[in-house]
């Protein structure tokens, strides 16, 4: 261990690049070794996650009822400490975009960080350029609200108060502006399928949404909606090195009890 | 010549962006592992330029925002009035503006606009609170049993006068609030930091592209 550390030091890494890259390092391979035997072998089985199963249900009820669907992707932007989070937001719209231009479901995306305004809206029109169909393409179909958070939540209350939305899906990073935006739809009885990562807005998103993505689940959504190779693949390698977690957690707590 | 340059046109469109996205992103990893002042130089520089890139993309959400209100105004649908009120409050804010974002006009703005409307628009997190918790604990399955059974016993537990009715409750608070909370909670970071290293690990093997618009193709 010593020697390692020293091999370490030299190198200029310290203690706490030497924690990621012992997370990191494991990743990679099992990452390209899983998505390569889901290639080869098929989709493997995922538990069910109801949210994801009601996002389905809640977007075919708006394109036959002829309402609109509308889709959050937080507050958070590309290039912050919550892009993963923004990320999964974009993984649902670019769903929520191909179903739109397949059934003629009219759809709302809402962005508040101005980095994720070009990735949604290019997002949007490829779903529409994929088939031929560029010119049906509504470039206000996305609309950048503010990068203020209460003015943000002001502008999508609106939208689900008075723009004839059926569902609204919103996953990605929020704060208490959720709440704000989440009872407005409940009251105007729109579906709603929330998601984030915060474990201080996640009992807000249980209490008043329909459906909830827990924490790591929002990160599922290009598995559980796309089917993709590598998200699967993301996902069985974010099983192992979770068992691995515990497994040194529970050893640690053994050895300093020991000790 | 057409025919040539097309699918080079069409295979660069592809491939460049992410040729660029991978590049940059094994650079700042790089930095961030190596202390080479070379490459920390260099990352700095690139996460530096990203505020330049922001602000390109701010001047884009601008334009967004008054083409829907204009043709919303045009179009005269519903709320025609309040996209007046914002293309003309945004034009306002705008011009008081160009002597700089310090000016004391902008500063009254915010100081007495901005911010009252801010403190207004969360206060009413208070009333949705309450209207929110009578809409969440309805028992509709067990997970919200446990909800609203947690809920309770918390909310006794940090009244002071449950511990003349027994001792019991606040020793439940405390053990809901130390023991399966905290687990839960734990256990979200744990699952959120190997989806957020998962997902940072598929745009650097460009196997996720949000800059294109796209990725790698479903099953």
């Amino acid at each position: 261990m010593r020697f390692l550390a020293e091999i370490l030091g030299n190198l200029g890494i310290g203690a706490q690049q030497a924690l990621a890259l012992a997370l990191l390092l494991p990743f990679f391979p099992l990452l390209l070794l899983i998505r390569r035997r889901i290639r080869e072998t098929g989709r493997p089985p995922l538990r069910a996650i109801s949210g994801y199963a009601a996002l389905q249900e809640y977007l075919g009820q708006s394109a036959e009822s002829g309402q609109a669907a509308h889709v959050s992707m937080g507050t958070g932007g590309i290039g912050t400490t919550v892009t993963a989070e923004s990320l999964a937001g974009l993984t649902v719209l670019q769903h929520v975009a191909e179903y739109s231009e397949a059934t003629g479901l009219k759809t709302i995306a809402t962005v508040s960080d101005p980095s994720l305004f070009p990735a949604a809206l290019d997002v949007m029109r490829q779903a529409y350029e994929a088939r031929g169909y560029a010119l049906a393409f509504d470039p206000t179909s996305v609309r950048f609200i503010s990068p203020n958070r209460a003015a943000y939540a002001a502008g999508v209350m609106d939208i689900l108060a008075h723009a004839g939305v059926g569902c609204s899906l919103m996953v990605g990073n929020f704060g208490d502006e959720f709440l704000l935006m989440a009872e407005v739809g409940g009251r105007n009885e729109v579906r709603q399928v929330g998601g984030t990562t915060s474990a201080l807005i996640l009992p807000f998103v249980y209490a008043s949404v329909d459906e909830t993505l827990l924490g790591e689940e929002i990160f599922a959504a290009g598995a559980y909606l796309r089917q993709r190779a590598s998200h699967l693949a993301s996902l069985a390698a974010q099983d192992w090195l979770r068992t691995g977690i515990i497994l040194a957690i529970v050893v640690g707590a053994v050895l300093r009890s020991l000790v | 010549m057409r025919m040539i340059f097309r699918p080079f046109a069409v295979g660069m469109r592809r491939s460049l962006p992410m040729a660029i996205a991978i590049a940059m992103g094994a650079l700042i990893l790089l930095d961030f592992f190596f202390d080479e002042p070379r490459i920390n130089a260099l990352g700095r520089f690139f996460v530096e330029s990203t505020v330049i890139v922001a602000g390109f993309a701010l001047l884009l959400g601008i334009v967004n925002v008054l083409v829907v209100h204009i043709r919303r105004i045009i179009q005269r649908e519903d709320g025609w009035l309040y996209s007046i009120a914002l293309v003309a409050t945004a034009v306002i804010v705008l011009v008081a503006g160009i002597p700089g974002p310090d000016s004391a006009v902008v500063g009254w703005i915010f100081d007495h606009v901005q911010f009252p409307l801010q403190a207004a628009t969360f206060s009413l997190l208070a009333f949705f609170v309450a209207t929110a918790a009578y809409r969440g604990l309805r028992l509709r399955s067990l997970e919200s049993v446990a909800f609203v059974l947690a809920a309770v016993l918390v909310l006794l537990g940090q009244v002071p006068a449950s511990r003349y009715l027994t001792d019991l409750i606040p020793a439940a608070k405390d053990w809901i609030l130390n023991v399966p909370s905290t687990a839960g909670v734990r256990g979200i970071i744990i699952g959120v930091a190997l989806g957020t290293v998962a997902t940072g690990i598929r745009v650097l093997l460009g196997f996720d592209r949000p800059y294109s618009g796209g990725g790698e193709a479903d099953q």
